[in-house]
């Protein structure tokens, strides 16, 4: 058995490809399962992935599997990698969600978590891009039920 | 960079899910107005069990609170931050406006489960309480016909395979000649009544709350009053009323007084040796009783007046245990067997000290009118 390194070839859905060591790229359990169940022919596509988005991936997957590197420095580089406008933020939810990476998805909701906890609803609302479908009457119903925490 | 040269991403309800089960309560009940679909989420009754379930399980305690009451200077209740007063410097305890608070009416923790905290004032006027959600359901009149000298205990629990939670009563009415009659009824929320149950076996009750540990209340009993030389302790499984003993170790010899405790979901008792030590035992393997293993001894502090300990309330990530020494907090290190006492301000001397969860758990079921807390 040859244990020289094996590389997998992914293609996001911009059409660009990445060769990666297969020992990295199995941090996404999507591809392990992949890789696993012999699937795998020459190229992985990714349909739910951005390029932009898996340059971070692998950016994160590289350095999570560093040889020697020290807790410490991990915990460094997470807290600059989570540092990003926040629409790139979702777009790193959705891959590390589609690639079924449960380290980099609880990291990254955290992130949003602590971002958000805090904030009112109008910021939120513009944070995720989402329409107040309610009425103004229902709104104010529903705040009503829990006013105090509005203070 | 503007805001207007990114789109951002939808993420799906699934992942808003995600994100939401990590979010603080308070945050919560403002977040329900940002859209019908986030409301629908944050409503939902498996929404609100995971949000518990992850909260609950949170060794850095982030989302866990201690419930304080005081007698003096008046009756009150106060909480504070766990997580702040294992890990963090200083610990600020806050005053809580609590339902019917009255300071001239004595107010007593009965337990809490979920984030739920069942409390009585004047020791008959019981209500289910939130204090996260700032929610509240009082109890319908609980006493039996009493007679002259009696004397009442409570317990609070919850009933997974019925959903519900219950309050069990026991009220002991002593008669002529040291005999004694005993009523146990049982409360559920979701009948919003009083039962009656049969069977009691115990004999006296020691005076505390029921402790609530795999779905069964637990009480210490002894076989006659003023006779200490043994104790039972009996359960009571709040699915089907079933009464049962649990069999316990062979503690160490001496003079010791008998508290029943819960560490870490496991049944514990503390025996306190008087003004010299106290030992831990807990009961790792629920029903077993070779499983009961002492697991601290902790040599009482040269501190004259204050020689009582409560059970361990819980344990931190290090393996410290959190319990109170008289009237005050204290953090005991099996490691080095060291002691420390944690500093809160806003406090002093607390009575009682019940760890609860933040959770959007209701007291209030659906359809019901809420009375609203201010």
């Amino acid at each position: 058995m040859s244990s020289s390194t094996k590389f997998l070839t992914l293609k996001t859905c911009d059409d660009k490809k990445f060769v990666l060591d297969e020992a990295i790229a199995v941090r996404s359990q999507t591809i392990k399962n992949m890789v696993e169940d012999d699937c795998v022919s020459n190229v992985i596509p990714l349909p739910n992935v951005d390029s932009k988005t898996m340059t971070k991936v692998i950016e994160y997957w590289k350095k999570h599997s560093e040889e020697g590197i020290s807790k410490d420095m991990l915990m460094d580089f997470d807290k600059a990698f989570v540092k990003v406008h926040h629409s790139i933020l979702h777009a790193l939810i959705l891959a590390a969600n589609f690639l079924n990476d449960k380290e980099m998805l609880d990291m990254m909701c955290q992130e949003v978590v602590d971002r958000i906890k805090g904030k009112t609803p109008e910021e939120i609302r513009k944070e995720f891009d989402i329409k107040n479908d309610f009425t103004p009457e229902e709104e104010e119903e529903i705040r009503k039920e829990n006013a105090w925490a509005f203070e | 960079m503007q805001d207007s040269t990114f789109t951002i991403p939808n993420l799906p309800e699934e992942l808003i899910t995600e994100i939401l089960k990590r979010v603080p309560v308070k945050s919560l009940l403002q977040f329900r107005c940002v859209s019908k679909s986030w409301l629908g989420i944050i409503s939902s009754s498996d929404f609100v069990k995971t949000h518990l379930s992850l909260s609950a399980n949170d060794k850095e305690y982030k989302h866990h609170r201690l419930m304080l009451s005081f007698v003096q200077p008046e009756y009150n209740l106060k909480d504070c931050s766990l997580g702040s007063l294992l890990y963090g410097s200083v610990t600020e305890a806050f005053d809580l406006d609590y339902p019917m608070k009255n300071p001239v009416k004595s107010v007593w923790i009965v337990g809490s489960v979920n984030g739920l905290i069942c409390v009585a004032i004047e020791e008959n006027d019981l209500f289910i309480w939130n204090p996260s959600i700032r929610k509240f359901k009082r109890l319908p009149d609980s006493m039996p016909t009493l007679r002259c000298g009696y004397y009442f205990m409570y317990g609070f629990g919850y009933d997974e395979v019925h959903d519900d939670y219950k309050v069990v009563g026991i009220f002991c009415i002593f008669g002529a000649g040291g005999s004694y009659d005993v009523e146990v009824k049982i409360y559920g929320l979701k009948s919003d009544s009083w039962r009656n149950v049969d069977d009691f076996q115990g004999g006296v009750l020691l005076n505390d709350s029921g402790k609530f540990v795999k779905g069964k209340l637990h009480w210490a009993t002894t076989a006659r009053l003023g006779e200490y030389n043994g104790w039972d302790i009996i359960s009571i499984d709040l699915k089907d009323e079933k009464w049962g003993k649990i069999e316990q170790p062979c503690y160490e010899k001496g003079n010791f007084d008998f508290v029943l405790g819960v560490l870490e979901d496991n049944l514990s008792v503390l025996c306190n040796y008087h003004k010299t030590r106290a030992d831990v035992w807990v009961m790792k393997d629920y029903g077993v009783k070779d499983s009961w293993e002492k697991m601290y001894t902790i040599s009482c502090p040269n501190d004259p007046g204050k020689y009582m300990f409560s059970p361990p309330l819980c344990m931190s990530k290090k393996g410290e245990i959190l319990l109170v020494f008289g009237s005050i907090f204290m953090i005991y290190n099996p490691s080095d067997d060291s002691i420390r006492y944690p500093e809160v301000t806003n406090f002093d001397a607390c009575l009682e000290a019940e760890i609860y969860t933040e959770s959007l758990i209701s007291p209030v079921l659906q359809n019901e009118p809420i009375p609203q807390q201010q």
